[in-house]
């Protein structure tokens, strides 16, 4: 397709909390600043910037975007925001991809920032517009009773018990307690601790979902030649994929995700990757609730369908199994500001392939990772598969 | 034909709400910006010593160079007028009864936006020095009002 390869070479993230003293823009700037001190890079060595950020109602400033655009520095350079809802974090990476891997820039750096705290009294507020006005508005709905509807529809339809998928749950948060970043990690927490949180619109109970959290993740980009200046540890983005359903998710297949299967496959291909159960060593799919990281991992073609929570019974989920998901504790766990969550499974994946993911560190020196998130009116896939 | 025939001279509709609250930080530097305003009656910038800048309001970092910024400095409460504009009309389209004058102050290599009074707005001169007059300090809450106006030197 005459592109250019493009390595990551840089990655630095703020502490996901629960509510960040910084503003959003301060939260942008401590990510960046983190990213670029971590490769020895200068604001001006960076050619250009790609920044994601959910709804401006987070935030609470319209054009956001605009808004961060000094915190990360921007002044004076090509800069572009994108925003795909839920799936912005893993498809900023895509965008700042394309800008180098067409020729057009050396050096790219991708930011997504979130500061949920803001929107008050709860950012759940925020997607009471994001409904159709007449044939939806009226009943109120939140996104918390739309996946529960999903949730509900996929267990029927395999026949999963809500026990199993606790299990999701409990290995994710207990996978945050090794990350020095994570809001919610913890070591001790069980199944039955899942099952006994507070019901919030059945089936999904408060630890089936990632909590409302604040905080930034940079990564830099870089083109080959660029790259092996910069580092002996590149690690490519080998491919990329991103992919709409309709608009109306009435209209769509709610116990599969078709959106993320068709992304998965482009991504895949441009890999060159055939059989992704075999080749793909690190998961991170986007798991702000428990069944969805199952949802997902049937997408992403690394289980059948209806059998994603077999690896996480049968231990292969865990970081010394044979396939290792979600070991950065993913949003369950490390929390959910939600540009920032998506970028930040992109980090780990770089973290871990260059072997310095510390207590998190899967053994046997992985050598392809894929992540993935979802957004939009739940209907986006947007995929990344990064090696060696 | 549509099937909404409606009496009047205009589409059926429906009414709706997109209701929007927040509640923000003031963030590390406006917090420290706002107590120094409350509670000393002055205004903080920071400098870049790679840039030589000083930023008004400071911030905690420079937008130029991306260096962390620790240098808080208190600038004078004077500024020059660099620009400004005269308001006669309300939003809802009704005559002021007074005038407003808002204008862009110098401070430092930064400024505020903010309002001009104890001045006729046909004296006004862009370049004119303008001091700001603060509240009393038991009035003031930590905002950008707790600065009343600034006015002519
Ligand atoms: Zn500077």
């Amino acid at each position: 397709m005459g592109l250019r390869k493009v390595a990551v070479v840089g990655a630095g993230m703020t502490q996901f909390v629960r509510r960040a003293q910084e503003t959003p823009k301060e939260l942008a700037f401590k990510a960046t600043r983190a990213a670029l001190d971590s490769c020895e890079l200068s604001i001006q060595d960076i050619d250009a910037i790609c920044l994601g950020t959910a709804p401006d109602t987070f935030d609470g400033i319209h054009m956001n975007g605009e808004y961060l655009s000094d915190g990360v520095g921007a002044l004076g350079k090509p800069y572009i925001r994108s925003y795909v809802g839920g799936g912005t974090g893993v498809f900023v990476p895509i965008q700042g991809w394309y800008h180098v891997a067409s020729g057009l820039f050396d050096l790219v750096l991708v930011v997504a920032e979130e500061k949920m705290s803001s929107y008050y009294p709860h950012p759940q507020g925020a997607f009471l517009t994001i409904f159709d006005h007449t044939t939806e508005r009226p009943l109120k709905p939140n996104l918390l009773w739309i996946f529960a509807l999903e949730m509900n529809r996929y267990m029927a339809t395999y026949g999963i018990s809500k026990e199993d998928i606790a299990q999701v749950s409990v290995l994710h948060k207990r996978n945050a307690a090794d990350h020095p970043a994570a809001l919610l990690g913890d070591k001790k927490i069980t199944v039955q601790d899942v099952l006994n949180s507070e019901v919030l619109a059945w089936p999904v109970q408060r630890l089936d979902v990632s909590p409302v959290s604040d905080g930034a993740v940079a990564i830099v980009l870089a083109a080959e030649h660029v790259a092996r200046r910069i580092t002996d540890k590149p690690i490519w983005i080998e491919g990329v994929g991103w992919s709409l359903d309709t608009a109306y998710w009435t209209n769509r297949d709610l116990a599969y995700p078709r959106y993320v299967e068709v992304a998965a496959k482009m991504a895949y291909e441009m890999a060159g990757i055939k059989e992704p159960r075999k080749e793909i060593h690190i998961a991170e799919p986007y798991d702000p609730f428990d069944y969805k990281a199952l949802h997902h991992l049937e997408g992403l073609q690394l289980a059948d369908r209806g059998k994603a929570i077999e690896l996480y019974l049968n231990g292969s989920a865990k970081r010394d199994g044979n396939l290792p998901i979600c070991p950065s504790g993913g949003l369950l766990g490390v929390g959910n500001p939600i540009a920032a969550a998506g970028l930040m499974k992109i980090a780990e994946l770089f973290w871990q392939l260059r072997g310095e993911a510390d207590g998190r560190q899967i053994p046997g020196s992985p050598q392809k990772g894929i992540a993935q998130a979802w957004g939009d009116l739940m209907q986006v896939g947007t995929v990344v598969i990064m090696g060696k | 034909m549509y099937p909404f025939h409606h009496p009047f001279d205009r589409p059926v509709h429906y009414e709706g709400l997109f209701p929007v609250t927040n509640r923000y930080t003031y963030g590390i530097a406006s917090e420290k910006f706002f107590r120094a305003l409350k509670e000393e009656g002055i205004i903080l910038g920071t400098h870049c010593p790679h840039c030589d800048k000083l930023y008004v309001p400071g911030t905690i970092f420079c937008e130029t160079c991306l260096s962390e910024l620790e240098d808080w400095r208190a600038v004078d409460n004077v500024g020059r007028v660099d620009t400004f504009t005269v308001l006669y009309k309300n939003l809802d389209g009704t005559y002021r009864t007074e005038p407003e004058i808002v204008a862009f102050i110098r401070l430092g290599d930064g400024g505020l936006v903010h309002r001009l009074a104890e001045i006729d707005p046909k004296s006004v001169l862009i370049g004119m020095q303008v001091a700001a007059v603060f509240k009393p300090p038991e009035e003031r809450t930590g905002n950008i009002l707790d600065i009343r106006y600034f006015k002519p030197v």
